[in-house]
Order: structure tokens, then sequence, then C-alpha cells
């Protein structure tokens, strides 16, 4: 499986810090966002230190993955093993996180959002805090994979909201979950299988507040490039008010050297190709 | 004193006092807000008439309710059902028990821009707007693959977990065996409406068609993958 990776982050034209952090490791299929909260500096020092500590988490699971395979209630349906140790890996920056607030006063009410995805063998493990988002564009439509651990959603679910009408809510930042400001936190994970031609997104609510979910869908289908959707989706947010931090990550999952090949020669029903292929960024 | 149960599906949202003239709409400026297309944006009221209670239509354009006859006046009797959209406001003559306030968030902690409710804050909230268990619910059934010819190490595979991978890889729940089998051929996803198939690599059949993108599979169904014929089946 050949991935073809965008990432970019912009501090918005109301925000004097960018509290937003993105994770890039295309070698390992590893891409994650982070939002801080809890105001200066506290909120750039929580997401900086959950990025830091799911990859440091990661790699040292990398060796002992076959046992933590096996915990799981019996009963209830099993995760695969990576999605397991990135599971664990987060939790673990949420304790991390949690104990280092408790240090020093002037972190004392920093947290963060996350979303995370590990691709391994076309599954897509995604996991989730707070109103970061993970989608997958299919076949020119974009999917959500996350649900916010907000209030909005809360009440959208239980019908006193219309989704619709949901982007209007005066309580649009109140989140019901985040990482770091309690000892443990719940990760909400899915598994999606993942096809050549697919496209995952994970973004922070810079982007999904500012950008309608169509105009997302279309950029993908119109630019193809994971960098260049990503800078156009950059601007999108800040030409409609830049109203925060906005982050987007465009993971491409390309298809294999052949396929490419009949892209060139015509034979392919597919996207030209552009960009630059696999290639971890610095974490930013 | 009397009042009003808003619910929606059955679930109790919030309960209104009738003391004053009681409006009901989308708008932030009534009592009873339900934000839902549905309603109009000064949709009903409910007001007291001597000792009586009155629900009034407000030329909404879905219509009021009562016990389900669209009414435009109706002195309201205790246990009467006023519908409004897809939201059910009861009278409530007696009033007894208490009132609580679903849809008004307690006190939050404030986090620069973002507000964070804490655990309690928040399974209090969730208990009040009567939020089923967050978690996805797989299906009850389970799939299983059972190996019709072709090689594999058993006879049968039993998919309880969330994703279950047909193909060559070490970590594939079916192993495909022999010379140029995709390392992951088929991924089946178990989720709350059934067992999904997306094809990852290879050429799979199911039914003896070619499946492209995504299917989901039916009890009985074959699936011919890379060589290998297996039944899916579902148990309870």
């Amino acid at each position: 499986m050949r991935l073809r990776v965008g990432a970019a982050t912009h501090i918005g034209r109301v925000r004097a810090l960018n509290e937003d952090v993105y994770l890039v490791r295309a070698e390992r299929g590893l891409f994650v966002v982070c939002d801080g909260v809890g105001g200066t500096p506290a909120g750039e020092v929580a997401s900086r230190m959950a990025v830091d500590n799911v990859l440091d988490r990661l790699r040292a699971a990398n060796g002992t993955r076959a046992a933590s395979s096996v915990a799981g209630d019996a009963g209830e349906p099993r995760y695969l093993p990576q999605t397991i140790s990135l599971v664990e890996a987060v939790r673990h920056s949420n304790r991390f996180i949690y104990k280092e607030a408790q240090k020093d006063p002037r972190h004392a009410e920093m947290g963060t959002t996350i979303v995370g995805a590990c691709l391994e063998q076309h599954i897509a493990s995604v996991v989730h805090v707070g109103d970061s988002r993970a989608y997958l564009w299919h076949n020119g439509r974009l999917e959500p994979l996350t649900r916010d651990h907000s209030l909005v959603e809360a009440q959208i679910h239980a019908g006193l909201l219309d989704r619709a009408e949901s982007v209007h809510s005066a309580h649009q930042n109140i989140l019901v979950r985040v990482l770091g400001r309690e000892p443990d936190v719940d990760v909400e994970v899915s598994e999606v299988p993942v096809q050549p031609g697919d496209y995952l997104l994970l973004c922070s609510d810079g982007l999904t507040r500012m950008v309608p979910e169509a105009a997302m869908a279309d950029a993908i289908s119109r630019l193809r490039d994971p960098q260049r959707i990503c800078d156009d989706l950059i601007d999108a947010a800040n030409r409609n008010g830049g109203a925060d931090n906005v982050t987007v990550v465009v993971v491409e999952v390309a298809g294999s050297w052949w396929r490419r090949l009949a892209t060139f020669a015509g034979l392919w029903r597919g996207h030209a190709s552009g960009g630059h292929d696999a290639e971890a960024h610095p974490a930013v | 004193m009397p009042k009003l149960i808003l619910q929606f599906e059955n679930r109790v949202l919030k309960e209104y006092p009738t003391g004053v003239m009681v409006t009901i709409g989308r708008l932030p400026d009534n009592m009873v807000i339900i934000d839902n297309p549905a309603v109009s944006s000064h949709h009903a009221c409910v007001y007291g008439d001597g000792d009586q209670f009155v629900v009034e239509d407000l030329q909404s354009t879905n219509g009021t309710f009562v016990n389900e006859k669209r009414v435009s006046r109706h002195t309201l009797s205790d246990g009467d059902v006023v519908l409004v959209g897809k939201h059910q406001i009861v009278f409530d003559a007696m009033g007894t028990g208490e009132a609580v306030d679903a849809a008004a968030p307690e006190p939050v902690l404030s986090m620069g821009d973002t507000v964070y409710l804490n655990t309690a804050q928040h399974r209090a909230l969730l208990a009040k707007l009567g939020e089923p268990d967050a978690k996805g619910r797989a299906v009850s059934k389970v799939g299983v693959l059972r190996v019709v010819s072709g090689r594999a190490d058993r006879s049968e595979y039993s998919l309880d977990a969330h994703t279950s991978v047909v193909g060559a890889g070490d970590s594939c729940l079916v192993r495909l065996k022999g010379w140029f089998k995709p390392k992951a051929a088929v991924a089946i996803a178990r989720k709350a409406d059934g067992y999904v198939a997306t094809l990852l690599g290879g050429t799979t059949l199911i039914n003896g068609e070619r499946l492209n993108g995504r299917s989901y599979l039916q009890d009985g169904d074959v699936l011919l993958i890379s060589g290998l014929t297996l039944e899916f089946r579902l148990r309870d």
C-alpha cells in the first residue's frame, strides 16, 4: 500500500497563537491532529505533548504488540492489534498530560483534542477524543468517520437539534471529552477498510466550522493532490473568516506501481498523479 | 401548578411551568424552543383561560396536533399530547414531580474559547438528554465463513472481531495459501447494521459477481476470494 500525504496548519486570522499540532509519519502509516485547549500557553503545550507521547508510546509498544492484542472483554468484538496499540498510546498520553497539568499551576487547565489514524494493510484504525474529525473520501463522497464529543452532537443525538441547523448553535465550543483533563479517558475507536483511490482527511474544528463538508469533498475531487488539497482548504477556511487555528492532513491511498503506470498510459480510469510520495514530514 | 413536558421519541427532554403564556417555536425568543426545521418560528402557544389551559396554533406551516387531531384552538385536559413537528408536549394538569431543566448546560469550566464539561457534568447532562449508550452496537448475530473449497487452515472462521481480513498477510484471520495471493484481499467489517465486505486486493466474486467497492453480506452468500471459496452464514 502506497500513501501520498499532504499536511498544513495555519494560525487563522483571529488567534494570536497556533495551538494546533499535526504529526505525519507516512513510513509508519501514522497521522495525528491535535487541537490544544486551555488558553495560552497551556493549550499549545498539551497538543504538542499529545503527539510526542503517542509517537513515543507506539515506538515502545512495537515489540510487545502480540501481548496487548489478547486483552479485551469476552463477548465484545475484538479490535486489530494495531488498533489496540493506538488506543493504548492515546490513553497513555492522556495520563501523561493530566499528570503534567497537576505539577504546574500555569498548565492546570490544559487539554487537547486528538484525532489519529494508523494505516496498515488497507485498514485504517481511527481514534478520537474531542471535536477534531476524520473523514473518508470514497467514490466522490465524504463520509464522516468520527462523531464530535461535544454538547451540540449530544443534542443532535437526542433530537433537540437538527444537524443542518447545528452550525448556528451557540454551544459549538462546549466539549464533553478532551485529553488531559481527567485521569482516564474514553477513546472512541473505529476500523475502516480503505481502497486505492480513497482519501483520508484529518482536521481540527478550525476547518469544519469554516468550510462546509460539500466544499471539502469538492476540493478532493477537483485537486486530487494531497498537499494542494490541504493548502486549498486552509485558504478556504481563512477566506470564510479564519476564526480559529486550522489544520488539515490528507492521505491518499495510492494504487500500486503498475496501476500508476496504467494511469500514465491512460489505460486506467483514474486520475493523473502528482505531488510527493510517502515522505516523512517533521512534526510541525 | 400544571406543567408541560417536552418529549422526543418518548424521552423527556424538559419540563415547563404554565404560569404565564408559554410560546412554542423554533426561534430563541420562544419559551419552548424546538430547533427543528419541521417547527415554525412561532408555532403555537399555551395559556390559561379561567381555570383551564388552552393550546392555540399560531398558523404554523405543519400544524399543531392534540391527540393526533389537528387543532387551531383546544382546551387541554390532563394527559393530552400536543404534537409539534416530531416533538410531543404532554399536558400534566396536576404538575406533580420536580421540574427538571435538561437543555441548559450546568456551570462549565472555561478553557479559553473552548469550554469543557467534566465527566460528572457530562453524565448528568446525557442522563437528562436521555442518550442511550454512546457506543456503537455491533450486530447481535455473529457471522461465520465456512470453507467450501480451496486451501485453508480451518474449516470455519468466526467473524467476531470488528474487522476480519482475508489475505496472505500474517495478521489475517483467513490465511490465503499459495503463490501470488494478495497480502490483504478482502476486509469484512462488523457494523451495527450488518457485515460489509470491502475489496482490498486481488479478485473476489460474491455469488459469481465481481466485488469492486463494498458490499453488504447476506446469509448464504458465497465468496470466491483468490481461489478460496467461502460461504457466509449468520448465527445467533
